[in-house]
């Protein structure tokens, strides 16, 4: 057993030592033939997966969390990691060596699903929706995160409305994608979470964060687990499919490539 | 299982300091081990772990862990020792043919689905509309109920390692199949079991870290929160690992220290 260890450990160490320089990227449409990498579920994965087409098989690797595809990208398993565009810029302000290919993948529209055929809620939230862009609460919510430093902002100052009459508003989110959702200590922060807040705030319910992992997300709805599902979840007609959706919250926002800044030229 | 004895230098002990040399030339060649690194590490380090009490989200991440392997466990023993008695007992000739079958349905189907899998059922399906229930106690019903199909081989394995002849003495001085069962065979037979109750208490410790998935911010998932704060990706799993090694390595001394403990005093 030592000796096999001790085996494996020199091979790796000579693989290591062996790893090969390769050309650098230029454009995205060289992708289409090299390693990528996404997180699960999200549509990233998808781009990626109709970028690759038959190879994605063997090209694509989906990560449970970003932090995940982002350490394989800094680590050399893969060649860029396909994101949104914001989360992206937040990786490339706090880890060093990485960039974004200039031109975008595609863009894309966020929005809350829902379980199909949940009309009612899916009205009353378009009518908070409508009523919060129309008053400016929901530019003051994005105007608060746009600067990418949130450490001023306190989870327990968001008002979640707790003991509202109307009863609890279940929310399933995936807190690990800023400036959407993040948690920080035992509360959460975020685009998302206050526009839920206010959203809560509106229909007179208390607001519950359910936190979960992105793949989960769409069973979690449509099993009525949570009342609705808002982590910046991109409307495609796939899902339309399979949940109702919200008007848009966000429009044109970008899934771009992260790769590594010494791997890219311009 | 016994710890083996170091018995001299073998060729892959120089084989492993080869290696081991290796690695820290290379580590060394990299620059880890410069001022600037253990700066940087000492940066990182406070980012994750001192900022904010970021170290809280582990302790609170830890308390739930312990808290749904306790409640695990408890479950898991009761229900392992009702299957263990219900499958001995029918062997031993009572006529329980149905809850037999019953038993052993369970175990086996309990025990051929992966806990993962038995766990976002438990989540998504069984308790798809219990949404004021804490899901750490639909996560305790799903590894506990998984764990007791394990413990009940382990009791059936205890005691079907209880000489026959027992139960044939007790029997032969006129005591029934359950009162020879209660007060002459599991007496024995927990003694032997125990040690191994702790390993299971010790692989339920591990297997907890997959109730992310539902939701659950347990040890594991307060490391992966820490990394989705500090985008960090070694650090906080590193610790996530040692805390658990700790865990484990304080509960294995406790399981031999207590397999001396009950052995004392033993015939042999």
């Amino acid at each position: 057993m030592k000796k096999f260890f001790a085996f494996m450990l020199i091979l790796a160490l000579s693989a290591g030592i062996c790893f090969a320089d390769e050309a650098k990227l230029k454009s995205t449409s060289q992708l289409k033939t090299e390693k990528l990498a996404a997180q699960r579920g999200t549509v990233g994965q998808f781009i990626a997966e109709d970028l690759l087409g038959d190879k994605k098989g063997t090209l694509l690797t989906t990560y449970e969390k970003y932090v995940d595809a982002i350490a394989a990208l800094r680590q050399g398993k893969v060649r860029a990691v396909i994101m949104d565009e914001m989360p992206a810029k937040r990786f490339l302000n706090e880890v060093d060596g990485l960039t974004i290919m200039s031109e975008p993948m595609s863009e894309e529209n966020y929005a809350i699903g829902f379980r199909k055929g949940n009309t009612e809620l899916v009205n009353a939230v378009n009518k908070a929706l409508s009523e919060m862009k129309a008053d400016g609460t929901m530019d003051a919510i994005f105007a608060k995160y746009l600067n990418g430093d949130y450490s001023s902002i306190k989870p327990e100052d968001i008002d979640f409305n707790k003991g509202a009459k109307g009863g609890k508003l279940f929310v399933g989110t995936e807190a690990g994608f800023a400036p959407y959702e993040l948690k920080v200590g035992t509360g959460y922060i975020g685009i998302d979470v206050e526009m839920c807040a206010a959203i809560a705030k509106k229909l007179d319910r208390e607001l519950v964060i359910e936190n979960m992992n992105f793949d989960a997300l769409p069973m979690a709805v449509s099993t009525n687990k949570v009342d609705m599902i808002c982590a910046g979840i991109t409307v495609t007609d796939e899902r339309k499919e399979n949940m109702d959706f919200s008007d848009n919250y966000v429009v044109g926002a970008k899934q771009v490539a992260v790769v590594r800044a010494d791997d890219y030229e311009k | 299982m016994k710890s083996k004895r170091y018995e001299g230098a073998g060729r892959g002990d120089v084989l492993l300091w080869i290696a081991g040399l290796a690695l820290l030339y290379l580590l060394w060649d990299s620059g880890f081990f410069t001022a600037a690194a253990w700066q940087d590490f000492n940066r990182r380090f406070y980012q994750n772990f001192i900022k904010d009490s970021r170290y809280m989200m582990l302790v609170d991440g830890l308390k739930s862990t312990i808290f749904m392997t306790s409640g695990a466990t408890v479950i898991g023993v009761i229900v392992g020792l009702i299957l263990s008695v219900i499958r001995v007992a029918h062997k031993g000739g009572v006529h329980i043919p149905v809850l037999n079958k019953l038993a052993e349905t369970y175990i086996t189907v309990l025990r051929g689905t992966p806990a993962m899998v038995q766990l976002l059922i438990w989540n998504f399906t069984i308790f798809a509309s219990a949404r004021d229930l804490n899901t750490q106690y639909i996560a305790i019903l799903a590894f506990g109920l998984n764990s007791g199909a394990y413990v009940a081989e382990i009791f059936r394995g205890g005691i079907e390692s209880i000489d026959a002849g027992q139960m044939e003495a007790a029997r032969s001085l006129g005591l029934t199949y359950g009162s020879s069962m209660r007060h002459v065979i599991l007496p024995q037979a927990l003694r032997n079991v125990v040690p191994m109750l702790f390993n299971e208490f010790i692989a339920l410790l591990k297997e907890t870290s997959i109730a992310g998935y539902i939701g659950i911010d347990d040890l594991t998932r307060a490391g992966q929160n820490i990394q989705a704060l500090t985008l960090e990706h070694s650090q906080p799993l590193v610790m996530v690992a040692i805390i658990y090694l700790v865990i484990v390595l304080l509960l294995t001394k406790l399981v031999s220290k207590l397999e001396q403990w009950l052995s004392r005093g033993r015939r042999g």
